[in-house]
């Protein structure tokens, strides 16, 4: 593979080439066979330090990077704003200041604000990687998705995805969705009029019933997470009417099952929403391989990027 | 006297520039104007080859930020960038803190302002106590006063009988009731225009019906009240459909529109850039389009630059996080000249009309004329010269500019008050 443009920051999916986004799948691969054995570091990181900044409360994905980044030997320091201390958009450049002291390589940042990691990328020598802005972007939740599906799918171009919920709020659906577009994955999307805004991404098929969605015939169905504490009455007028119009019930995974299409949800869910527990024993559940691909996808996301802290 | 040679004289009337050289007296009075004026003892001349002189411009609505921001703008501060973009009178909106609901604190604004400022402010007064929308601001005190407008500035006045009340008690003052068409049911915590960019950046979007609905709600009370109405910073172009029909009914409304809402779009925004953050929140080109439309049908009365400045590091916030507003009364005539009269699109005297004349006549005020035995009070424009906007260039204590770092062409060589 011919050398590509050093690049310092992961901020969206929009920025990324084909080219790179095919050298990150060549390096993930690798790195997710070194989990089957007992040894499962490299010596990739050594020295280089990991900041996990996460002013939005997050264990998945904060521990996956944490897991990622010792899994290169880099040392890792965790930094959880909690949301009671949370530090307000104004003083965003004091903590800027202070993140460029500390020296890190990597910052790993999520953001309640869209546009937070592009502001900190600018002004720091570390590589920034964004890892969730408002409802902006989530690059490597759709790297990881995208390397589960050509998983399974190794000939992914004109397979289909659903993905089902609520688009307005989420940056999964932004991203995810442009990174299956861009690998020629054809992308639908279900989900209440209220929570699906209208003509914002042409690529994307609107269906309005699960019946029309089987008889389109997705090889995916991606369920997001509902924000309960948000949305309820405002969006759509109960979690009961949600999960019967929108839900993963048996019948509908029986469905699923004679089209073989596979099960993905990038987590946490909420079990009797948009998934139920019978549904979540579904033999073609791709999540545990979500969360495992997304270390692997992490650890070459931090093998890419090259920060320019060397650089003043 | 100062003799100011060889230029052209701009007006409202025509778009051909007149030729004349213009004499002003020690007082600051135009002495004479005539085809040449040869110089007199004692008399200093300035070269005006090739330059417009035109008459100061009138912006209508200015957050000067005094009293209460003073770290953001001072009335000094806004007067000096005033002239520095050619405009030599303006209103004060009454957002400051403490607001401007009553007519003592009229007085104490106007004191000031006569301490500071080297060109006329006048004030406008709260519609409602504090802008809070829920009682009947001191009419009375500040029409005895003279403010020239009341309102709540970016505040809209929720309760639509509460606003029918101020209206129908303006009426007895002949006060002007100015609105600034929000919702803020449907605007929430939105940052930028509701559609493809909003969608794109993950960012809480206001959509178009936001103004719309407010705007024709505003409407519909002036034509039940019959009060006098001014909307500022129509933005969509159903809102100045909605104006257009209320003017052909024959409603009493005039409204205005800003630089920015003529010329920037959505996707200026597209990088989160802060500076093109303002309410209401930059459109689509389509638009931008039909109040360009507006402006030169005549459905627009009056620009007005929302001059609404904040420090650097109050807009360094993320974008949902950074307040509303840019500074605008450095850059307005440079930007339509920019990107209108030099290209073509309107003349100079659009730019009299509706940014000198007409807002003046909105408020009750003389036009500014170039004419003998009137104050000298114009600028004097060099078309062939080109500006760069930097922080130096900029008097305003806010350097936040969509055009910050863009050179300009034209340049504004003097403000004569």
């Amino acid at each position: 593979m011919s050398e590509l443009k050093p690049r310092k920051d992961l901020l969206d999916i929009e920025s990324l080439s084909l080219e790179e986004i095919e050298y990150i799948f060549e390096n993930a691969a690798p790195f997710k066979q070194l989990f089957q054995r007992s040894v499962k570091k490299v010596p990739t990181l050594r020295g280089k330090t990991v900041l996990n900044l996460f002013y939005e409360p997050s264990t998945r994905t904060s521990s996956s990077f944490e897991v990622a980044a010792s899994r290169m030997s880099a040392d890792v320091t965790n930094f959880t704003v909690s949301s009671s201390s949370v530090v307000k958009g104004e003083s965003l450049l004091d903590t800027i200041e202070t993140l460029q002291a500390m020296r890190s390589d990597y910052i790993v940042i999520r953001h309640q604000a869209a546009g937070v990691p592009g502001i900190v990328a600018k002004h720091t020598n570390a590589s920034v990687i964004n890892a969730g802005d408002g409802y902006h972007a989530h690059p490597t939740q759709a790297l990881l998705d995208s390397m589960t599906f050509r998983e399974v799918y190794p000939d992914y171009q004109g397979r289909k995805v659903i993905i089902v919920g609520d688009i307005l709020h989420s940056r999964v659906a932004r991203s995810t969705s442009m990174l299956f577009n861009k690998l020629g994955i054809e992308v639908g999307v279900l989900g209440p009029g209220s929570l699906v805004p209208e003509g914002r991404h042409d690529f994307m098929k609107r269906f309005h019933s699960w019946e029309d969605v089987f008889d389109w015939g997705p090889d995916a169905v991606y369920l997001l997470r509902v924000q309960l504490e948000r949305q309820e009455g405002q969006f759509f007028p109960s979690i009961a009417e949600y999960h019967k119009m929108y839900g993963m019930h048996s019948e509908r995974v029986a469905r699923m099952r004679q089209l073989g299409a596979y099960l993905m949800h990038p987590g946490p869910v909420n079990r009797g929403v948009e998934i139920t527990d019978e549904a979540m024993g579904y033999e073609k559940s791709l999540i545990s391989t979500q969360v495992e691909n997304g270390i692997a996808v992490r650890m070459a996301v931090l093998h890419w990027l090259k920060p320019e802290t060397d650089k003043d | 006297m100062r003799l100011f040679k060889n230029g052209t004289i701009a007006s409202e009337e025509t778009p051909e520039l007149q030729k004349a050289d213009i004499l002003v007296d020690d007082e600051g009075v135009i002495h004479q104007i005539a085809e040449t004026i040869e110089a007199v003892d004692g008399s200093t001349t300035v070269d005006c080859d090739g330059c417009v002189i035109v008459p100061g411009m009138f912006d209508l609505n200015v957050h000067a930020r005094e009293p209460g921001f003073e770290h953001k703008e001072t009335l000094s501060s806004c007067g000096e960038a005033a002239i520095h973009g050619g405009v030599t009178g303006l209103v004060l909106m009454p957002d400051t803190a403490p607001p401007v609901d009553s007519g003592n604190l009229v007085k104490s604004l106007q004191d000031l302002v006569s301490e500071v400022s080297r060109i006329p402010m006048h004030t406008s007064g709260c519609l409602t106590k504090k802008r809070e929308g829920k009682e009947l601001a001191g009419f009375s005190g500040m029409a005895s006063r003279g403010v020239t407008m009341l309102t709540d500035a970016d505040h809209e006045v929720p309760c639509p009988d509460l606003l029918r009340r101020c209206m129908e008690y303006a009426k007895d003052f002949d006060l002007l009731v100015t609105t600034h068409g929000d919702t803020p049911a449907l605007t929430k915590a939105g940052a930028i225009n509701e559609g493809h960019v909003s969608y794109k950046l993950g960012l809480p979007g206001i959509p178009a019906i936001s103004q719309e609905i407010a705007l024709d709600r505003d409407i519909r009370v002036a034509q039940h009240t019959g009060a006098r109405l001014h909307l500022q910073q129509v933005s969509t172009a159903n809102s100045l459909k909605s104006i257009a029909a209320a003017k052909e009914a024959g409603t009493q409304v005039t409204c205005e529109v800003s630089p920015y809402h003529l010329l920037l779009t959505e996707e200026d925004a597209d990088d989160y850039n802060t500076h093109f953050k303002m309410d209401p929140p930059l459109r689509l080109q389509s638009d931008c389009e039909a109040l360009i439309r507006g402006l030169l049908d005549g459905a627009i009365d009056a620009i007005a630059s929302n001059h609404a400045p904040h420090t650097e590091f109050e807009k360094s916030a993320d974008f949902a996080s950074a307040p509303f507003g840019i500074s605008g009364l450095e850059t307005t005539v440079l930007a339509l000249f920019d990107r209108f009269i030099s290209e073509g699109t309107f003349g100079w005297n659009l730019l009299v009309k509706k940014y000198s004349a007409e807002p003046r006549r909105i408020v009750n005020l003389d036009p500014v004329k170039i004419a003998e035995g009137e104050k000298a009070e114009f600028f004097i424009f060099d078309p062939n010269g080109e500006t760069l906007v930097s922080k130096d260039y900029l008097k305003t204590k806010s350097p936040v500019s969509p055009f910050l770092g863009q050179t300009l062409k034209g340049a504004i060589r003097e403000t004569v008050i």
